[in-house]
């Protein structure tokens, strides 16, 4: 039973985080239908450059984080301006190798600032452990909860009452129009990629201040498209719903499928999700199903 | 298609002909004398590498079946390449099978899972696939990690390939076969986009939707391109296999998935030239790299912490890649086709 709502909590609040990531890949997909496949390594960037801010500089936290949030706004604006913009209206095909490039040129850089193969970063949240009825849970995961939860509601309200996030709802919805409009779509794009980038490097702090800084942040930014695809993709709430599942299911496969199947089961399930969604429901929970005309 | 000056088609077999003229007859043999020669003019160690560059054309030949000419997007081509290779090993380590079994039976295997994952292809394209082959490539490492027949994270031995009492031990006997492989592989790929198979696979990749309603059997073909792609990559690995003579999946990792779609996109997507140009480029580059960059720059910049400079090859390619996409979409394959009108028509601009 302790077990159990230990599995629970964790599976959320890692849930949580990959749907963060994941809104960072549905912001995109929604404005300019650019499939990022780069996320995991832009998590891993701008985990380590928080280590760099954290610990090698040894800045504040207050300092710290506005400086990672201003390194995210421009690495997803210079991504943007210089990898994407190029592109437009370029086949998908085009679309999502050249985010795969930009993903491996990521991993060079991080690499050659970084040849540290682990880092870790201070703990950000108070040790002290909870006691839940039988369970004893890590406070850090209740905070991590509290953090994305947070983060959904504020983009919420931006995509709500805010005139760019309505400009990026509109765009998302007809690009022509919105350009008969008077819209800039090319700064929505950008904008959309900066936040992007600000929400994955939020969910990447959260998730490598827990389990550290690893080459595996690349995975856990691919296990974040689980979240995407069986959300749908182009919707908020599918990846506020579709993320504490992933989390659970992996955390509670982990957990009790382990002594059946072979270890690191854990690992492989966002993948057969994947796998599962597209056979059985490709467009997800909440997508929007796209009709073709010839 | 442009002809040589004072070339005419009399009938439909001398239009289809890839090799026509005379000075075509004698570049090809020249061509191939030379391929076949090169043990000849070059030490062990280029041997290795252009056995390296036989084997990985004949993967990046399968992808760009499945992805040039069917549009169908895998990024997880080093997973059914890790299949293939895992497949012969297990064949001839295990159960001693002859090399040539354990050959065939990786790309027969291999394409059946390719089948597998390419099932949801029916129903989805573009992202969402590329997406599945993501979690194709990722399913079949942790699967070959963790089942105690393959060897696991400990890897697995195997032994020297070997035809009828052949066996190619030596760098250059490798080579020869390798490379013999290889250019029968160019060979079917070349013809397999004239044939109604790869027409069909244009067909859906221009517009999948109007090539059903032409009686593209949809199904049918894609997955067909699923087992033609996976099928070379077994193959690919096959001889990987036993080229190396040990695997364990390090050699197969989601970059090198990665490094594939690179290539085939460097050399130009749906054409028969182009993965030659890739493959020849992206690893005559990873290879002077590896080897003289990243050890000269580790040993000329030592104020930076160890390690820094094998960052500096997945960065090129990153870079590489995604030049290549802006600025020459079409590849190094429409470069090679400006170069051809531009000598046949020479001296006269068009």
């Amino acid at each position: 039973m302790a077990e159990l709502l230990q599995f629970v909590i964790t599976g959320i609040s890692v849930g949580m985080v990959y749907a963060l990531i994941a809104l960072g890949f549905a912001l995109i997909w929604k404005s300019s239908s650019v499939a990022n496949l780069a996320l995991g390594q832009i998590v891993l960037i701008s985990s380590w450059f928080t280590y760099s801010m954290l610990v090698q500089a040894e800045l504040p936290l207050y300092i710290a984080f506005p400086l990672v949030i201003i390194f995210a706004l421009f690495l997803g604006w210079v991504i943007e301006r210089f990898a994407l913009r190029p592109l437009i209206a370029q086949p998908i095909l085009s679309l999502i190798t050249v985010t795969l490039g930009i993903g491996y040129f990521i991993e060079g850089i991080v690499t050659f600032i970084w040849p540290l193969s682990v880092g870790a970063l201070p703990r950000l949240f108070p040790k002290e452990v909870i006691h839940i009825g039988p369970a004893i849970i890590s406070q850090e995961y209740l905070w991590v909860i509290g953090i994305c939860l947070v983060v959904f509601i504020l983009l919420t309200l931006f995509f709500r009452y805010h005139r760019l996030g309505i400009a990026m709802r509109a765009t998302a919805d007809d690009q022509m129009a919105v350009q008969a409009c008077g819209i800039p779509v090319t700064r929505v794009f950008s904008t959309s990629w900066m936040f992007a980038c600000t929400v994955a490097a939020i969910g990447g702090i959260l998730i490598s201040s827990i389990g550290g800084i690893t080459q595996g942040l690349i995975e856990t930014g691919l296990k974040s498209f689980s979240v995407v695809i069986l959300g749908g993709l182009d919707s908020f709430i599918g990846c506020i719903v579709a993320g504490p599942i992933i989390g659970l299911a992996e955390n509670l496969g982990g957990g009790y499928l382990t002594q059946y199947l072979w270890s690191g089961v854990k690992d492989i399930i966002p993948f057969v999700i994947i796998i599962i969604v597209m056979v059985i429901k490709p467009f997800g929970l909440f997508g929007e199903k796209r009709i073709e005309r010839i | 298609m442009t002809l040589p000056c004072g070339v005419r088609n009399y009938n439909y077999a001398e239009d289809m002909a890839i090799v026509r003229t005379r000075t075509h007859w004698a570049l090809l043999i020249g061509f191939l004398v030379l391929l076949f020669t090169t043990p000849l003019y070059f030490s062990n160690y280029w041997l290795s590498v252009f056995n390296l560059i036989g084997i990985t054309l004949i993967a990046a030949i399968g992808l760009n079946i499945l992805v040039g000419y069917c549009g169908q997007l895998s990024i997880g081509h080093a997973g059914f390449i890790a299949v293939g290779a895992y497949t012969s090993a297990i064949l001839t380590n295990r159960l001693e099978m002859p090399f040539i079994v354990g050959f065939l039976a990786a790309g027969v295997v291999s394409g059946v899972v390719g089948i597998i994952f390419g099932l949801p292809s029916v129903r989805v394209k573009g992202f969402y696939l590329a997406i599945t082959t993501i979690a194709a490539q990722f399913i079949i490492i942790w699967v070959i990690n963790h089942w105690g027949i393959t060897g696991g994270f400990l890897g697995i031995k195997v032994p020297l390939a070997s035809i009828g009492g052949i066996v190619f031990s030596s760098e250059k006997s490798q080579f020869f076969l390798i490379i013999t492989i290889a250019a029968i592989c160019v060979f079917l790929a070349k013809n397999l986009a004239r044939t109604k198979v790869g027409r069909a696979f244009i067909a859906i990749r221009d517009n999948d939707l109007a090539a059903e309603v032409m009686g593209v059997n949809l199904l049918y073909y894609k997955l067909i391109a699923f087992f033609i792609g996976c099928f070379f990559a077994g193959i690919a690995g096959s001889l990987l296999a036993h080229w190396i003579g040990f695997m364990n999946t390090e050699q197969f990792s989601f970059t090198e998935s990665i490094l594939y779609v690179g290539m085939i996109i460097i050399g130009g997507l749906g054409t028969s030239i182009g993965p030659i140009f890739g493959v020849v480029f992206i690893r005559i580059l990873q290879q002077v790299l590896t080897m003289n960059l990243v050890p000269f720059l580790e040993s000329t910049f030592t104020m930076f912490p160890s390690g820094f400079a094998t960052g500096v090859t997945p960065m090129l390619f990153g870079l590489v890649i995604v030049l290549f996409l802006i600025l020459e979409p079409r590849g190094l394959a429409h470069r090679w086709a400006l170069f051809k009108s531009a000598y046949r028509l020479w001296p006269f601009s068009y």
